[in-house]
């Protein structure tokens, strides 16, 4: 019995991580400059080809936006599950602690906030290190304010609702911002929410990548908390569970794991919210240290489907990546809340 | 060592609650020993809740001293808490995709590494402890998909699985119809006479308690009462706190009775199981039966081969019933006219 369920998570692992690694190329394949798939091997392994322009293409923007998207997907799906755990909540996500709304206020005040001439003369000197850097500073002080609440409330429920009642807070707050600010300011902001994968380089690929790893790492390593937390807080701390601790370690995972992908890429939403529920349709568990792993890879997988999609194969345009996942997940999560007639059973 | 060491927990002038100024109960002295089943009663609100808690470190007292095998409880570590007290709650967890086997491995969790995997030993005792509740083949059927006895009977597994000298458990009967009511409770008798477990529940079911524990606890007016169910019932403990409330303890069955009404009496004759019940039908139905001279109403219980008949007779009219419940109807008629 044992040994056959052990084989059936082998088989899953392996067509996830072949699959994970096909979708990649196609994710480097498929573009608006059309590279032949000979040379896109060729470029991979030799750096070479009769055209510069595809080397340049590939190495600079599609491997990096890979890269992105592996990273990102993974991250919002594991931080996602980690919120559905802690929350016992099957609707919770990587940004229920408000992490999103913290970005979009400190991106806001940047972009909008300022007057134009500050704004444009910063964007241009730093890139988007300036967003990057006013959604990471938004996005630390709420998180901040959260975790003073954590260490004083008892129950975890009241943490889920106060940081739901902030992220709504500041998303008013923002909206009075939106209100005020010309329309060219407006666009910057509005474009930010939607969310892209292709805007981080290769020099922000080596901030966002040790940000998300160690998050993951964090979260990898409490499959065993994460267990016992299935059970609520009270049998938790019954079996010897330092409930505050585990609080603080899996918000701070998932604040490196989402903060990192919202400051960089924007709130990409809902891929938090439906990879959970696949990974444990698929699985056929509740064990942690399984579901972690089927997340992670399940994450990617579905992220680099939305980047794939997003690129419109065969056409010019882009959609915005935040639209894709959401059309993408929300079916899901409307197919799995019908299958299952009732949310509390998702869990 | 001092004398408490042979309580697995004694309660030093403790006070329990969420408000130093306004206690939920104050100046709790009491003792468990090793392998008693205590239950803790009370009404709603009495605080049954707060003091399993307290004792379970799961939330503070406001004054006194838990001991635990005569060393404080905040001296524990926090493993070494989880590997001598378990808790049960009255919430039946909602987890998906959760197998039975592995439920009851949680209870593992301050005995395994930080991957939690379980060696031979953690094996044994979860084995164990399965086999204890009569959970052989629930084993690997999924938690969500059980009734909601055999969930509690999982839970008290879990319990077992961590091995601890004392069990509390908050209401584990609380949402269970009446047989599961009493096979759980039967099931915490057996662990405290096989396993010599220390184990301290809270009950609604005064009945079930009277029945089956070696203690119990009640908590009135933020006061709490100590023996075993006989002894209260003896030195009337019980009698006195049910005498306000509309309710008559019955000091011969221990049984709670609704108020009878004293002047529609009934003289029952007959013998049997179906006198018996006759009675009982009687003073469910609020008449005494006392029988005296002025005793208006006659009941004859009459046995014959197959069937039994009840002949009711009072000063005017005669009548036959063939059931309990035809008899009830006319009853009614009779003290309606």
């Amino acid at each position: 019995m044992k040994v056959k369920v052990y084989t059936r998570y082998f088989y899953l692992f392996t067509l996830l991580i072949v699959l994970v690694l096909l979708f990649s190329f196609l994710d480097l394949y498929f573009g608006s400059v059309k590279i032949p798939l000979r040379d896109v091997f060729s470029i991979l392994l030799s750096a070479e080809s009769e055209k510069a322009s595809w080397v340049n293409i590939l190495y600079e923007f599609r491997l990096p936006k890979l890269f992105t998207a592996l990273l990102t997907g993974s991250a919002l799906a594991v931080a996602g599950l980690q919120m559905q755990t802690i929350f016992r909540n099957p609707l919770a996500g990587p940004y229920v602690l408000g992490i999103s709304a913290g970005a979009s206020l400190g991106v806001a005040i940047l972009v909008m906030g300022f007057s134009s001439v500050i704004v444009f003369t910063g964007i241009s000197f730093m890139g988007n290190w300036a967003i990057v850097s006013a959604a990471w500073i938004g996005s630390a002080l709420v998180l901040f304010l959260i975790f003073i609440i954590s260490l004083r409330v008892r129950d975890i429920m009241t943490i889920l609702i106060l940081g739901i009642l902030l992220g709504s807070a500041i998303a008013a707050f923002v909206s009075i911002l939106q209100y005020f600010s010309d329309e060219s300011m407006l666009k910057t902001f509005i474009v930010w929410t939607m969310g892209s994968l292709g805007g981080v380089t290769k020099s922000q690929l080596l901030v966002l990548t040790p940000g998300i790893i160690i998050g993951l790492i964090i979260s990898l390593l409490s499959g065993k908390i994460l267990n016992v937390l299935l059970l609520g807080e009270s049998y938790a701390a019954s079996m010897g569970l330092n409930v505050k601790l585990a609080r603080f370690v899996i918000f701070i995972s998932t604040s490196m794991l989402a903060g990192s992908v919202t400051a960089f890429c924007g709130p990409i939403g809902f891929v938090g919210i439906a990879v959970p529920h696949i990974a444990r349709m698929v699985f056929r568990t509740a064990n942690h240290n399984i579901l972690l792993w089927g997340t992670l890879l399940l994450g990617a997988l579905l992220m680099l489907i939305g980047d794939i999609i997003s690129q419109l194969p065969g056409s010019q345009n882009t959609l915005p990546i935040n639209a894709v996942t959401a059309l993408l997940g929300i079916p899901i999560v409307i197919w799995l809340i019908i299958k299952n007639q009732k949310l509390s059973s998702l869990m | 060592m001092n004398k408490d060491n042979k309580y697995i927990i004694s309660l030093d002038n403790v006070s329990i609650g969420y408000n130093k100024a306004k206690p939920v109960l104050s100046n709790i002295n009491q003792k468990a020993g090793k392998g008693e089943l205590i239950a803790v009663v009370g009404s709603n609100g009495t605080g049954k809740s707060t003091l399993l808690r307290s004792i379970a470190k799961l939330q503070d007292t406001l004054s006194g001293n838990i001991l635990l095998k005569g060393k404080k409880l905040d001296l524990w570590t926090r493993t070494e808490l989880a590997q001598n007290i378990s808790f049960v709650s009255t919430e039946l967890t909602n987890v998906n995709n959760l197998k039975v086997i592995d439920l009851i491995s949680l209870g593992r969790f301050s005995y395994t590494n930080w991957q939690g995997k379980l060696k031979e030993n953690d094996k044994n005792v979860i084995n164990k402890s399965i086999k204890k509740t009569g959970l052989e083949n629930y084993k690997n059927r999924f938690f969500n998909n059980l009734s909601d006895g055999e969930k509690q009977r999982v839970m008290i597994a879990r319990s077992l699985s961590q091995d601890t000298d004392l069990i509390i458990l908050d209401e584990p009967t609380a949402f269970l119809d009446l047989p599961n009511k009493y096979n759980i409770v039967n099931l915490l008798f057996e662990l405290t006479r096989t396993e010599n477990k220390t184990i301290i529940f809270s009950i609604h079911d005064l009945n079930i308690a009277i029945k089956e524990v070696d203690k119990i606890w009640l908590i009135n007016n933020n006061k709490i009462y100590e023996g075993s169910p006989e002894d209260l019932i003896l030195n009337n403990t019980f009698s006195n706190i049910f005498a306000n409330r509309n309710l008559s303890f019955n000091v011969k069955t221990g049984e709670f009775k609704s108020p009878v009404n004293a002047d529609k009496d009934i003289c029952i004759r007959g013998r049997g199981i179906s006198y018996e019940w006759t009675k009982k039908a009687m003073e469910r139905l609020r008449f005494t039966t006392e029988c005296n001279k002025n005793t208006k109403i006659i009941v004859e219980v009459i046995d014959m081969d197959k069937k039994t008949e009840w002949h009711i007779s009072n000063k005017e009219n005669k009548y036959v019933c063939k059931s309990i419940y035809e008899l009830s109807l006319i009853l009614r008629e009779i003290i309606k006219s």
